[in-house]
């Protein structure tokens, strides 16, 4: 075995890979040729380094929960018949009956169960924002910079014509997922009284049909105030603490002067 | 076995590898929309197609390959970029690896050792496309065979493209620290 051969199987060789009689032979070239010995090293400290140091990148949980929200769950197994078939039907009817019921008392209890689904969705991406070392792909150089910088990211243009003022200044904004469909989102105010909004298309949404006040859904939900409303085809969803002032936000977002 | 049984059973378990999918996705796209976008894509494409999945084998596998198939239908022709598709493994401004590949040396080891995360990074999304993901997927742990079977090529093939890569590795990380 030459320095060619070894060469070529030096990964193998380090991956466990080959024969025993071959793995002797490898050891042995490698035992008395420096040059072969000091690429064996080499390759491992690569494999080290590569293994050790390589920056991992892992998926976001909005993409992980979108993901799981796409696949069909695994089907229940079937009954295996050894019960006689009316305690069989029985059982069922009784664990249905138990399942429903705190799902129906929830339904009840709320004001509009549609609503649910998209407050939560915007708290969830508004702690994103304020959790992440850089929740803004294009700094604030002004409204002008920052909506057009969408362009071409999304497919529908971010109806914001409100430019921040003192009392409200644009931040920034990135390109962002509300439930199962890319959003504007942009970040008003300073960064200790930070306001998410969110921009989206509002198609085939559960949007709150109860409660409204001037067409805007307002509620409180862990901590966050909330306030949602569509117009036309763009959905809006604004997040931000409760003495955040969303109200007079959301009135200069919808009626610029 | 019907295919939405078929997606039920494999749901579970195919978004065990999310974070394996995003990884190579990222480093394919460049960046992290784009990287969402193709992972989003790739698990839709293997819903629609959890039928033809023979189970008993690698999942893993198998959706790496739908998202390296999806990545060369919908982002390469997008990206028009002349260093990808072809067999090279680094982009033509890296110099030959030829001799250099070779050659090692007491002060290359050295600078291996002192590499650091960046410079890994920025020297493997120097390299072509199939050149990085000879090496990503080495990394992820899978054989050849299996690799193979995501780069749709012969094994023999994927064990010199792994070997030339990594040699071409070598010389981009020794070229910027020299």
């Amino acid at each position: 075995m030459d320095c060619l051969d070894v060469r070529d199987q030096l990964l193998d060789f380090q991956h466990g890979r080959l024969a025993p009689e071959v793995v002797g032979n490898v050891q042995r070239h490698l035992d008395g040729c420096g040059d072969c010995a000091l690429a064996d090293l080499t390759e491992r400290e690569l494999t080290h380094a590569l293994e050790r140091r390589t920056p991992q990148y892992s998926a976001p949980l909005a993409l992980k929960r979108r993901l799981a929200a796409a696949w069909p769950a695994p089907a229940a197994p079937r009954p295996r018949g050894r019960w006689p078939r009316v305690l069989h039907y029985a059982a069922v009817a009784a664990a249905a009956l138990l399942l429903a019921l705190p799902f129906t008392y929830e339904l009840l209890s709320r004001k509009d169960a549609g609503a649910v689904l998209m407050v939560s969705e915007a708290v969830n991406d508004h702690v994103r924002m304020l959790q992440s070392q850089r929740p803004l792909e294009i700094e604030s150089g002004g409204i002008h910079q920052v909506i057009p910088w969408f362009s071409g990211k999304l497919d529908f243009a971010p109806g914001i014509r409100f430019a921040g003022d003192t009392e409200f200044p644009l931040r920034g904004g990135a390109v962002g997922y509300f439930v199962d469909r890319k959003a504007a989102a942009l970040a008003f105010g300073e960064p200790s009284h930070a306001i998410s909004l969110f921009v989206f298309k509002a198609d085939g949404l559960p949007w709150p049909t109860r409660g409204l006040e001037d067409g805007t859904y307002r509620t409180v939900a862990r901590g966050f105030d909330v306030l949602l409303w569509h117009d036309g085809e763009l959905g809006y969803a604004l997040v931000g603490a409760p003495d955040a002032a969303l109200m007079r936000l959301a009135a200069k977002l919808r009626h610029p002067a | 076995m019907r295919d939405g049984e078929a997606a039920g059973t494999l749901g579970r378990e195919a978004l065990a590898y999310a974070d394996a999918l995003y990884n190579l996705a990222r480093y394919l796209t460049g960046n992290d929309t784009d990287a969402e976008d193709l992972v989003q894509e790739t698990y839709s494409r293997a819903l629609r197609a959890a039928g033809q999945f023979t189970p008993g084998t690698n999942l893993k596998a198998w959706l790496l390959r739908i998202l390296r198939n999806t990545f060369i239908s919908q982002y390469r022709r997008r990206r028009h970029d002349p260093t990808v598709g072809g067999l090279d493994t680094v982009a033509p401004e890296v110099p030959p690896t030829s001799d250099i590949g070779w050659r090692r040396d007491e002060v290359e080891l050295d600078r291996l050792r002192k590499v650091v995360a960046e410079e890994l990074e920025r020297a493997l999304m120097t390299l072509t496309d199939d050149a990085r993901t000879a090496i990503l997927l080495d990394l992820e742990g899978l054989s050849e065979a299996e690799a193979a079977l995501v780069m749709g090529c012969a094994v023999g093939t994927i064990k010199s493209r792994l070997s030339r890569a990594r040699a071409s590795l070598r010389v981009i990380l020794k070229t910027w620290r020299g």
